[in-house]
């Protein structure tokens, strides 16, 4: 057998030459994916890299529902108002907000604003994205009947009423809207910087394609700080510039933010070493070792992420053993034998927050006194807190009331829901079984999906859930735990906690402020006094942030960061 | 040769309509919700599944599911994209999957071709050993790992690649992540080829070649390679199909937005979404059997003795 050099390089010589072509074939369709092009790409020096969590799933404020979609609309949407750096709301793209003496009408008066392509912003805008949502009823519909409490949206969100133009929002001119509610709503102008609220063209709308709006630049109008510059549904990464037409641009520094999904906290943390990012988030067991690092620890900021993880107890026949964890001893039995400091500290590790109350704390500040709502966090440590030999006394009284001494139940948790999780219900499971000697707790991960799928058709024993704020008042927790709301995963039922929530919505106390928030504190007592829920923590943050970035503000509620008034040193 | 081509895509195009049919069944029989909603009320919930005709007979689904399927349209996502259409989201990640993984499918096939045949045409020699090590270690270590190494020493350390994947400069970041994808391609093949090849050149056929006065590149290509590609051409199909669907690891790790992330997003997002999920498994159906067809084919044209056997066999 004889080959030569030669003849081996003959016949390998083919394949070579195919790798070569395809590499000069492939980048002449490079740009295939450059949705939106990127001659007007800002420059380096002035726009920023910023980590999302999750791929931005639509852009459409009637479709989207994810914090990463709400935040890149609120950059290139303005409400009529927005968030100042504390969170109140302050006049955007409404330049005057009255509110009739009954608190039943709001007149907005716009400013001159102008969408990306001319177009001015007119009140019609909003008449139309309202109208919308509440016709489409998705998930964020509830917004318009339930919490703002618009005339005619309840009818239009169940079905019952076909005709969306019943919506009691009218276009009294170009520049006025005109709002009427069914009952005051004490926070109804915070509500309005809530992405839900926000505006749409309709001549633009309705001379796209079904289905494409919000899908490229090229279907997406602009009226905000920023204008979407790349952006194709699924993209892993994508871009938005300052938008020069904005009515406030004189206040925007920031060139552009251009976004990058990163699956991992490693990844993001190798990311930000290499300046591909300047803002990420890192997970809670490299927080330690960012803080050890002299190059990191002043980077490090933890900022409030708002929702609040905690412990619902399925109270029906159906589960737990035959609705063992109806009686109340039971779950507060439960409750009193997790170490909630020993949770943030050793597994959640990222600054969150041990949290002793049914509404955490950070989110809902009281208008006339500036407190917040849950700062006490003792005010219920009757009923909650880490005390063995207390969760052992009601476990005994729990013991004898079900005439039982061994209970086996099964927490169901997510899997897909954050690094920490799996650990959490680990230790919750170890705490409980260690300190209430019979209970054992199962463990049962699933998809976030799965979970409340089990939640809501009642088919769980305990289950490790979460809810985020959606807008600034306690009442976006306390609305929860009435009877028969959807969220109710406990199926618990209490007339007068029902009544004292009614008062708060639409009964005696909407148009007390005073009256309304002390009731809503009664409220919460009861929550707490039954252990309806058992409280965990509330979550954090852990940014890292380039020092040259100044002045995204964070926010627990609505919008998690706001770029409006960033700048690059 | 027509009718074995002709009678081979009509086994294809049945096999595929029986797949599109148990896919859309077991789809909907799967656990999990398509509107896993935290606001809506059951009401809201019970319009949707109505508006999506997801209380109708399931044959009835079906039919309309076919009906839009022949005419290109996969429909919207349930819960995933939601308003975008599947096909503008699923054209996007198709493009970018299969063009960095037609670039992994070609420099690995190369790549392994030149270590084969080198390991082939040196048995015994250092080369040899080099390349069986090389292909063991390629085969061992998955292309993600790969992708971290390089993603360190060239994005990271030496910053010259970008450290993330950036549709707008499409050659110059694909060339990390494919790299990554072809390790596994380029071990196989290169594996493949010098096992064929050191047992092709002690056949009987080559000594007979060699003794009537055939040398160098003719006996290697029209006797050597030509027997030993069948096998390679075997296993070559899974893998070019393995690469096209995107790697799921690597596509998350370098923030290319491909079809293996897609899936995954799909099966285990925020709901199930059950038009995307069947979309992509209609797709990964759709090209394994493309694949393996033209393999079949292929098969034919390397050795006319299949071609005729199955002709026999169908007569």
């Amino acid at each position: 057998m004889s080959v030569t050099r030669r003849s081996f390089l003959s016949a390998a010589g083919a394949s070579s030459a195919a790798l070569f072509l395809a590499a000069c074939g492939g980048s002449g369709s490079g740009d295939a994916n450059g949705a939106g092009g990127t001659e007007a790409a800002p420059s380096a020096g002035s726009s920023i890299g910023v980590m999302l969590y999750t791929n931005v799933m639509s852009l459409d404020t009637d479709l989207a529902t994810d914090g990463d979609s709400f935040e890149v609309i609120a950059d290139c949407i303005d409400g009529l108002t927005q968030m100042d750096k504390d969170g109140a709301a302050v006049p955007a793209l409404a330049e005057k907000i009255e509110a009739s003496d009954d608190g039943m009408t709001y007149t907005f008066t716009l400013r001159d604003a102008k969408w990306s392509n001319g177009d001015p912003v007119t009140a019609n805008d909003f008449v139309f994205a309202w109208r919308r949502i509440c016709k489409n009823a998705g998930e964020y519909a509830y917004m318009m009947d339930e919490i703002a409490n618009i005339k005619g949206a309840a009818a239009i969100v169940s079905g019952d009423e076909k005709d969306e133009t019943t919506l009691a929002v009218t276009a009294k001119d170009d520049k006025t809207l005109v709002v009427e509610l069914e009952v005051p709503v004490p926070f109804f102008e915070s509500l309005m910087y809530f992405p839900t609220f926000y505006p749409i063209n309709e001549a633009f709308y309705t001379s796209l394609d079904d289905g494409t709006y919000g899908t490229s630049p090229e279907t997406f109008l602009s009226c905000g700080a920023f204008k979407l510059d790349s952006y194709t549904p699924g993209t892993a990464s994508l871009s938005v510039v300052k938008n020069p037409d904005y009515w406030d641009a004189d206040s925007v520094v920031l060139q552009g933010i251009n976004y990058q999904v990163v699956g991992s906290s490693d990844n993001a943390l190798t990311a930000f070493k290499s300046n591909s990012l300047d803002v990420v988030m890192i997970s809670g067991n490299q927080v330690a070792s960012a803080e050890e690092d002299a190059d990191l620890k002043d980077k490090l900021e933890v900022t409030g992420a708002g929702y609040m993880w905690y412990l619902t107890f399925s109270q029906t026949k159906k589960n737990a053993e035959g609705g063992m964890l109806a009686n109340e001893k039971l779950r507060l039995a439960i409750s009193n034998a997790i170490d909630r400091e020993a949770l943030v500290d050793n597994y959640v590790m990222d600054g969150s927050i041990a949290t002793y109350t049914a509404v955490p704390p950070q989110f809902a500040t009281n208008a006339n006194t500036g407190e917040d709502f849950s700062a006490d966090q003792e005010q219920f440590s009757d009923f909650i807190g880490y005390d063995v030999a207390r969760a052992q006394e009601f476990y005994e009284q729990a013991k004898k009331d079900l005439g039982k001494d061994t209970f086996t139940f099964t927490m169901i948790y997510g899997n897909n829901e954050g690094d920490e999780v799996a650990k959490v219900a680990q230790a919750i499971k170890e705490q409980v079984e260690g300190n209430l000697a019979g209970v054992t707790l199962n463990l049962q991960p699933m998809t976030k999906a799965e979970r409340l799928d089990k939640m809501q058709n009642d088919n769980y024993d305990v289950a490790l859930t979460r809810w985020g704020p959606d807008y600034a008042d306690p009442m976006t927790y306390l609305g929860m735990w009435i009877t028969n709301n959807s969220n109710n995963y406990g199926f618990w039922s209490d007339e007068e906690y029902d009544k004292l929530i009614a008062d708060c919505t639409t009964g005696a106390y909407v148009s007390d402020y005073d009256a309304r928030w002390s009731a809503m504190l009664d409220a919460e007592t009861l929550v707490m006094e039954q252990a309806v829920i058992a409280p965990l923590y509330t979550k954090a943050n852990a940014n890292l942030i380039n020092p040259a970035v100044q002045g995204i503000e964070f926010h627990p509620v609505a919008l998690n960061r706001v770029y409006k008034r960033t700048s690059v040193a | 040769m027509a009718k074995y081509i002709l009678k081979r895509v009509g086994l294809a195009l049945l096999t595929l309509f029986i797949i599109i049919f148990v896919l859309f069944v077991l789809v909907r029989i799967m656990p999990g919700n398509p509107f896993p909603s935290e606001r809506m009320s059951a009401d809201q919930i019970a319009n949707k599944r109505a508006e999506m005709g997801l209380d109708d007979p399931i044959l009835v689904q079906f039919g309309r599911y076919f009906v839009n399927l022949l005419h290109g349209d996969f429909g919207k996502g349930t819960s995933l994209y939601y308003g975008a259409p599947i096909n503008t989201v699923l054209s996007t990640c198709i493009s970018n999957s299969f063009r960095i993984g037609g670039l992994a499918i070609l420099e690995g096939a190369a790549v392994g071709l030149l270590l084969g045949i080198t390991a082939a045409l040196n048995k015994g020699r250092f080369l040899d050993s080099f390349c069986t090590v090389f292909s063991i270690l390629g085969v061992c270590v998955p292309g993600y790992v790969f992708l971290i190494f390089l993603q360190y020493f060239f994005s990271y350390r030496i910053p010259f690649f970008p450290y993330f994947f950036d549709p707008n400069r499409f050659m110059f970041s694909a060339i990390l992540p494919s790299l990554s994808l072809s390790l596994f391609t380029m071990s196989t093949v290169a594996r493949f080829t010098r096992n064929e090849m050191v047992e092709v050149m002690d056949s009987d056929y080559v000594r007979l070649a060699e003794s009537k006065g055939m040398t160098g590149s003719l006996l290697v290509r029209r006797h050597i390679l030509r027997n030993a590609l069948i096998p390679i051409v075997t296993v070559l199909g899974p893998l070019i199909v393995d690469l096209l669907t995107g790697a799921l690891v690597v596509e998350k790790i370098y923030g290319i937005n491909g079809i293996g992330k897609l899936m995954v997003d799909a099966i285990a997002g925020e709901g199930v979404d059950y038009n995307y999920v069947l979309a992509l498994g209609i797709l990964y159906s759709a090209l394994y059997i493309g694949i393996m067809l033209v393999v079949d084919i292929l098969y034919g044209v390397i050795d006319p003795r299949i071609r005729v056997a199955s002709s026999g066999e169908g007569d």
